[in-house]
């Protein structure tokens, strides 16, 4: 096995510009914040944000104006509220929503993990979701006289995913809140992690196969605001502070203290 | 004599007196007066119940009280089973079919819903919303599908929607019975008017039915059997402010902008 172990600054030189990028972890749990940080300083732009669930790590990237698309399911800050700079800049059109709901993003993935074209399911029947994806198509099932929507393939780029434990070659330990981050590793091109602590022999069993990995990166307190379980919650503090500068309009000051910031 | 109660109490009993027991409970994100009620019914009428948490996509038997900063202490370090989130969804859904209780942007007369934007066009909306999560994979074929409306008003109850992303009652898919329920600040509602339209079946103490239909942005019916919503009684209560959710979390839906940051602030404060 081949040893993957690199520096943050390297690592995000693995994203390019027009990159589809894929952040691991669920809303507020998990999220690679300190590779997002350093991809803020690199300020590598005009991305395709794949985020099953979207937060606060997405919600800087995009008021940071790195994001040109956002593909997501749900964009918000859960009991927090609506994420202030997604909310802001959707609303006036700046950024661009590609329309995604849990089975077209779940069924996308599994179709590359097929290595098909598409997955058939029953979402989005009759709603309004296929008139703003005039890409997405229905198809008949050769069965029955049924008609499903075949949810198109999605490949991301580059998938970036914070783990508790990692070994050089990239096996990884989540900790139990899984996220969409196996079917990340297996549909990416490249993949990132970043874990709390690298250690040259995972004692317990992995839940990321490295095979598909490209490089590992020791980034401990990478998570923070957000969760990394068990090892430390939420920062619920920090995450309201951030909601409330947005508020008072400081998201910039903000966006400068957390790019300084050298967690 | 009337036992003292707050309107999110209120919602809370009325959705633990939706659920019945044994069955399957979903609970979706940010929905602390759904969890609240499930809770409810755990410690009163449905013991055996089981819940299926969007936080870490476990299945859990045991609740534990609401939380904001350890809400993956409740759900990872209680559960049964655990899934991927495409797991859950691919796999999981359409075999449980749990019952979830969604909210709503908007809502027209026939239970049709939307969580993508309001106001304005899709291009240029007044509000852009959160997004459907997989409200409009489910409203395809999912046999019970619930409503709460914490804040009823003409903004969320409207004749014609701004975008359909959830399903109600007159589409054309032969396994989807479409919405069973609502329930508001100001009243229970059911689907069984004129075609699936949304009927008001009681109103909550203290509440005329003229004020529901002046906040409601389209004719109501009225069933048949309109009466009171049966008040929380003090057990009710009780287990909600002591056992439930002694921070209040719940309260968190009925409030916006600067006063739900304050709830905040002073939820968080307790919490550590």
């Amino acid at each position: 096995m081949i040893n993957k172990v690199t520096t943050l600054t390297e690592a995000v030189k693995l994203v390019r510009e027009g990159d589809t990028l894929a952040l691991g972890g669920m809303t507020l749990y998990r999220r690679p914040v300190a590779f997002v940080r350093e991809l803020i300083r690199q300020g590598t732009g005009d991305l395709t944000l794949l985020a099953f669930t979207a937060s606060f790590a997405s919600d800087l990237l995009v008021g940071a104006g790195l994001v040109s698309r956002v593909r997501s399911c749900y964009f918000g800050m859960e009991a927090f509220g609506l994420a202030p700079m997604f909310t802001k800049l959707a609303t006036a059109g700046e950024v661009k929503v590609i329309e995604e709901t849990e089975a077209s993003i779940a069924f996308g993935l599994r179709a590359t993990l097929a290595g098909v074209g598409f997955m058939p399911g029953q979402g989005w029947l009759e709603t309004d979701l296929l008139k703003v994806r005039p890409d997405v198509r229905l198809v008949d099932d050769p069965y029955s006289d049924r008609r499903y929507v075949a949810f198109p393939a999605i490949k991301p780029d580059v998938a970036v995913i914070h783990a508790r434990l990692a070994d050089p070659y990239g096996n990884a330990v989540l900790g139990g809140n899984l996220a969409v981050d196996w079917e990340l590793t297996m549909s990416s091109d490249r993949v990132i992690i970043t874990a709390e602590r690298v250690v040259d022999k995972l004692e317990e069993r992995a839940d990321i196969v490295g095979l598909r990995v490209t490089a590992v990166v020791e980034a401990p307190g990478g998570a923070k605001p957000t969760s990394c379980y068990p090892d430390y919650p939420l920062d619920s503090a920090e995450i309201l502070r951030y909601v409330e500068t947005c508020a008072g309009g400081g998201f910039a000051e903000y966006l400068t203290e957390f790019t300084n910031n050298s967690d | 004599m009337g036992i003292d109660y707050t309107v999110d109490e209120l919602i809370c009993v009325c959705i633990s007196r939706q659920v019945e027991d044994g069955e399957a409970l979903a609970q979706g994100l940010a929905t602390p007066l759904v969890m609240a009620g499930y809770l409810l019914a755990k410690l009163t009428h449905a013991p055996n119940v089981v819940f299926g948490s969007a936080i870490g996509n476990t299945i859990c038997a045991d609740g534990a009280p609401l939380s904001i900063s350890r809400i993956e202490d409740i759900w990872l370090g209680r559960a049964i089973a655990l899934t991927s989130f495409p797991e859950a969804v691919c796999d999981v859904l359409f075999g449980l079919q749990p019952k979830e209780f969604f909210r709503p942007g908007q809502i027209d007369p026939y239970g049709n819903f939307n969580n993508i934007f309001m106001g304005g066009s899709y291009e240029r909306p007044h509000l852009r919303l959160p997004g459907c999560g997989g409200i409009a994979d489910v409203t395809t074929y999912h046999s019970r599908v619930y409503f709460y409306v914490p804040r009823h008003s003409r903004a969320v109850f409207v004749e014609k929607l701004d975008f359909l992303s959830g399903l109600g009652h007159g589409h054309r898919l032969p396994d989807y019975p479409g919405p069973r329920y609502l329930v508001s600040n100001l009243g229970q509602f059911d689907f069984k008017g004129e075609g699936g339209r949304m009927r008001l079946v009681s109103y909550h103490p203290g509440v005329p039915v003229e004020k529901i239909q002046k906040k409601t942005g389209f004719p109501l019916e009225i069933a048949p059997d309109l009466h009171e919503t049966p008040p929380p009684t003090a057990e009710e209560v009780r287990l909600l402010r002591e056992e439930i959710d002694p921070l209040g979390i719940r309260e968190l839906e009925t409030l916006s902008g600067a006063r739900r940051r304050r709830k905040l602030r002073e939820i968080i404060k307790k919490e550590q």
